[in-house]
């Protein structure tokens, strides 16, 4: 195990940095470090001991080496718009990667990209439209979160129902071990036998290392768009509408859904979409493709949403319609903001025939312990977002606050789900880990964490409990005479 | 965990005890491959068969890992769905050991490997451990991904018990064309075009002709979607090459198309390099008296010719065709005389990192040992 990282926060190790990146680029005083003390989750808070900010590839290895000589523990962070507390350092290096903003190419004949960890998800979609093509998975945040952070964690967004998540866009990554060994893992120009350590390296929360550049891929932009409103006096019919288009066989690139406390906050809000605020639940589902067959398939998609008992359908008439419906959707957890002091954003999915039952019991457990649940989600993966807005202040709403999302990723867990689809494990899920993979489950993960990062000093004390790392190491002879 | 499992991963308990090397299989299909797997007894996995759930509504099913692929159509097809994953092989190969070989053929132009198609999975570990990785949903980043690190891993970190997948529907029209063109013109047409096949292959002429589709270089497209979507991508086709239906059966025909005793290598480059590549590959196969196709999209060629006993000079022809092959690109060896492999194949996973990871999945190296050309 690490060493305890407080001793290391001393003057040395700041002027040791600034040796490497210049004194500016190391903060170490309380107030200066206040900015970094949590991520996108605002409940909780754990103050960095330094907070690092490297503006090149070798400088970032610099750093890390200078670390690993140490044996100091650290946490790579890239926007700090996470959603699961992952990118918070208790007492450890900070080691910011935004500043490594290099789109280094564009390669528009073979459709991908390779960019440096800070590059901004949206902005490499930015750069690559004038080849015609884009960078599929679209997070919400993606106007401020970046690649390294996607790759960390993941990352979806409403796109991927039809074009995948992270994972199905990276080729291949440079990954800067905890030890600062610099490895390729993925192959961009062919396949390779071997094990998938590009699968394994994703999502892995920044616990097996840093990525210094990532190749992704680029889907070329559609040459036809259609973006339906579909407006439900039930949850539940809207829910069932989900079930019957996911069934035809037409794979809409998005299927969002927002029930009628979530419209009404985005109404309310700057964001104002044109939603209608009586309703009980509206879908947003987008068509895109080649022009031809693509209103045969929105035509099928309308008499779906009808048939499930939708009182009225519409089609964005252009353009600007269009981003306005989608802005009210991926700014609605900013419009939430209006209506309490506190959010808490949460993430877990369940089978979707599970829909209308999961978001019936979700109702039930929000009025046994007297919450509001706001719900907006990408209904055609099943991966919801029930979210309920607080004042902290009260202790006792907070407590309440607290078990009933407690209990409501117990019932998505028990409806065959997974407590996330796209936010990662971080600190907040901790808790919940045991409830979803059996012990020998959790030491696989730990051992395979063991192979990047022997040390476990990248991002120490996330995704795994700790508790299941100790019994899978302690024990393996144990473990291989008892039953799994 | 089954019964079944667990009495699986009892053996395997035992035989990590025992230091006893065990060589997993399925249904034994391509066992042939000459791949050099040294063991002493086999861990079989054919009778480990059978439905554990399919909920059409979700789009996924989860099967015990012995399901021969062509029985799991059978039941999709049945709720008007399919798991778009068409490996090259008999189509009574199993599940398990195409996820274990992250196998795909023409379908993975649009829908990917196996990586991309796997939920989750069960899987006894070479210490007799069972983890029970990923889930049954279409979304899910709990935890680190086993699932992705074990697909494609060739039994070498765990016996794969059980798969969760995802499927598709149908689509409604399912159209396939056969055009007489150049695999540079199919890759120029390719990426400008609005449509996105289901399958593109490039096949080489002598193969076309073998099948009855052509008699020159010949591009098998694949089209789905609804009547409107497959009619325009099928006239816009038209421009590249005056082309012609063919039956969907061609693609099963394809798949097993390998001669009984081969050997057969996969090239691969980026896209924009393809169509160099299959000029390049196409002179070295047909001189073997080989055929090629390519999935033109992925930059993938894949080569195969005959293999006409053992004997020296046989083994020298191959040993000169197949390193004239290698240095061509990226390449993954499918089948080869097992007395050729190791001279010829570089061993896979012999990096660090991997040899870590096979050190903890499988310290006692009983599983499918030198399957990846390792050293032991």
């Amino acid at each position: 195990m690490p060493t305890d990282v407080a001793q290391h926060a001393t003057p040395d190790l700041a002027s040791r940095l600034a040796a490497i990146v210049g004194a500016r680029r190391v903060l170490a005083r309380p107030s200066e470090l206040r900015s970094y003390e949590s991520d996108g989750l605002p409940g909780y808070h754990a103050r960095p001991a330094l907070a690092v900010f490297p503006g090149t590839r070798d400088e970032t290895i610099a750093v890390v080496r200078l670390l690993a000589e140490l044996d100091a523990p650290f946490v790579a962070r890239g926007a700090g718009t996470g959603l699961s507390g992952g990118a918070l350092a208790d007492g450890t290096v900070l080691l910011g990667l935004h500043r490594l903003t290099r789109i280094i190419s564009i390669d528009a004949d073979d459709a991908r990209a390779v960019v440096e960890p800070g590059v901004v998800n949206a902005s490499l979609s930015r750069a690559a439209a004038s080849f015609g093509l884009h960078y599929a998975p679209d997070p919400s945040s993606q106007t401020a979160c970046t690649i390294g952070g996607n790759v960390a964690e993941n990352a979806g967004g409403p796109h991927c129902l039809k074009y995948g998540v992270t994972l199905n866009h990276v080729l291949a990554v440079t990954v800067l071990l905890p030890s600062g060994e610099v490895v390729t893992l993925g192959n961009a120009d062919g396949e390779r036998d071997g094990y998938d350590l590009l699968g394994a390296f994703i999502g892995s929360e920044g616990c097996f290392g840093i990525a210094l550049d990532v190749t992704v891929r680029l889907a070329r932009n559609p040459q036809a768009v259609r973006t339906l409103l579909a407006d439900f006096s039930s949850v539940n019919s809207a829910a069932h509408a989900v079930s019957s288009i996911i069934a035809s066989g037409i794979i809409p690139a998005a299927m969002e859904m927002m029930d009628g406390p979530t419209i009404q906050a985005v109404e309310a809000s700057i964001y104002a979409a044109g939603y209608p605020v009586d309703a009980a639940a509206i879908l947003l589902i987008e068509l895109d493709g080649a022009a031809a067959g693509i209103d045969d398939d929105a035509t099928m998609v309308d008499s779906f949403c009808r048939d499930a008992g939708a009182r009225g359908v519409r089609i964005a008439a252009d353009p600007a319609e269009r981003a306005r419906l989608w802005q009210g959707r991926k700014k609605a957890f900013g419009a939430m903001g209006r209506i309490a002091p506190n959010l808490v954003v949460q993430d877990a999915v369940v089978p979707r025939t599970k829909l209308p039952a999961i978001l019936a019991e979700i109702q039930r457990i929000a009025e046994l312990h007297r919450v509001r649940v706001c719900n907006v989600f990408h209904a055609g993966d099943g991966n919801l977002h029930p979210n309920i807005g607080y004042d902290a202040t009260s202790a006792d709403e907070t407590e309440r606050v607290h078990r009933a999302m407690a209990a409501i990723m117990q019932a998505c867990i028990d409806a065959g789900g997974t407590i996330t689809g796209e936010h990662g494990i971080g600190l907040d899920k901790l808790p919940y880990m045991d409830a979803l993979f059996t012990p020998t489950t959790l030491g696989a993960m730990c051992a395979l964490r063991e192979v990047f990062d022997p040390g476990r000093r990248s991002n120490p004390g996330k995704v795994v409990p700790v508790h299941s790392c100790r019994e899978w190491f302690a024990a393996p002879a144990a473990r291989a005479g008892g039953a799994a | 965990m089954s019964d079944d499992t667990a009495a699986l991963a009892a053996r395997v308990r035992e035989a990590h005890a025992t230091g006893t090397a065990l060589r997993i299989t399925g249904a034994g299909h391509w066992l042939g491959a000459g791949r050099p797997c040294r063991a002493d007894v086999s861990l079989p996995l054919a009778s480990h068969t059978g439905i554990v759930e399919y909920e059409p509504g979700d789009l996924t099913m989860t099967v015990r890992a012995g399901t021969p692929l062509d029985a799991l159509r059978d039941v999709a097809r049945g709720e008007g769905q399919w798991l778009p994953l068409d490996p090259f092989g008999h189509p009574g190969g199993t599940i398990g050991a195409t996820i274990a070989t992250a196998s795909s053929g023409p379908l993975s132009a649009a829908f990917g490997t196996p990586r991309d198609h796997v939920l989750g999975c069960e899987f006894i570990t070479g210490t007799g451990d069972v983890v029970r990785a990923g889930g049954r949903v279409v979304k899910n980043v709990a935890g680190f991904d086993l699932v992705r690190l074990v697909t494609g891993s060739w039994g070498t970190l765990g016996a794969i018990t059980e798969v969760s997948m995802r499927l598709r529907a149908l689509p409604e029209v399912d159209r396939t064309l056969a055009l007489e063109t150049t695999a540079g013109e199919a890759r120029r047409w390719l990426r400008a075009s609005e449509y996105t096949p289901l399958a593109a292959e490039m096949i080489s002429a002598g193969l076309a002709t073998d099948m009855g589709i052509g008699t020159r270089d010949t591009l098998l497209l694949r089209f789905g979607g609804n009547r409107a979507l497959v009619d325009s991508a099928g006239a816009s086709a038209g421009a590249l090459a005056s082309g012609r239906d063919v039956e969907s059966s061609v693609w099963d025909e394809l798949r097993t198309r390998e001669p009984a005793s081969a050997a057969v290598v996969r090239l691969s480059t980026s896209p924009s390099q393809v169509a160099a590549l299959w000029d390049r590959v196409a002179s070295i196969v047909e001189r073997a008296g080989g055929h090629a196709h390519a999935t033109v999209q992925r930059g993938i060629v894949r080569c195969m010719f005959p293999v006409q006993g053992d004997d020296a000079d046989e083994l020298a022809r191959l040993r000169g065709i197949v390193g004239a092959l290698l240095t061509l690109g990226s390449s993954v060896v499918e089948r080869l005389p097992s007395s050729l492999w190791a001279a010829m194949v570089p061993p896979a996973a012999s990096d660090a990192l991997s040899k870590g990871v096979r050190h903890a999945f499988d310290p006692g190296r009983i599983l499918n040992p030198g399957i990846l050309g390792e050293l032991s």
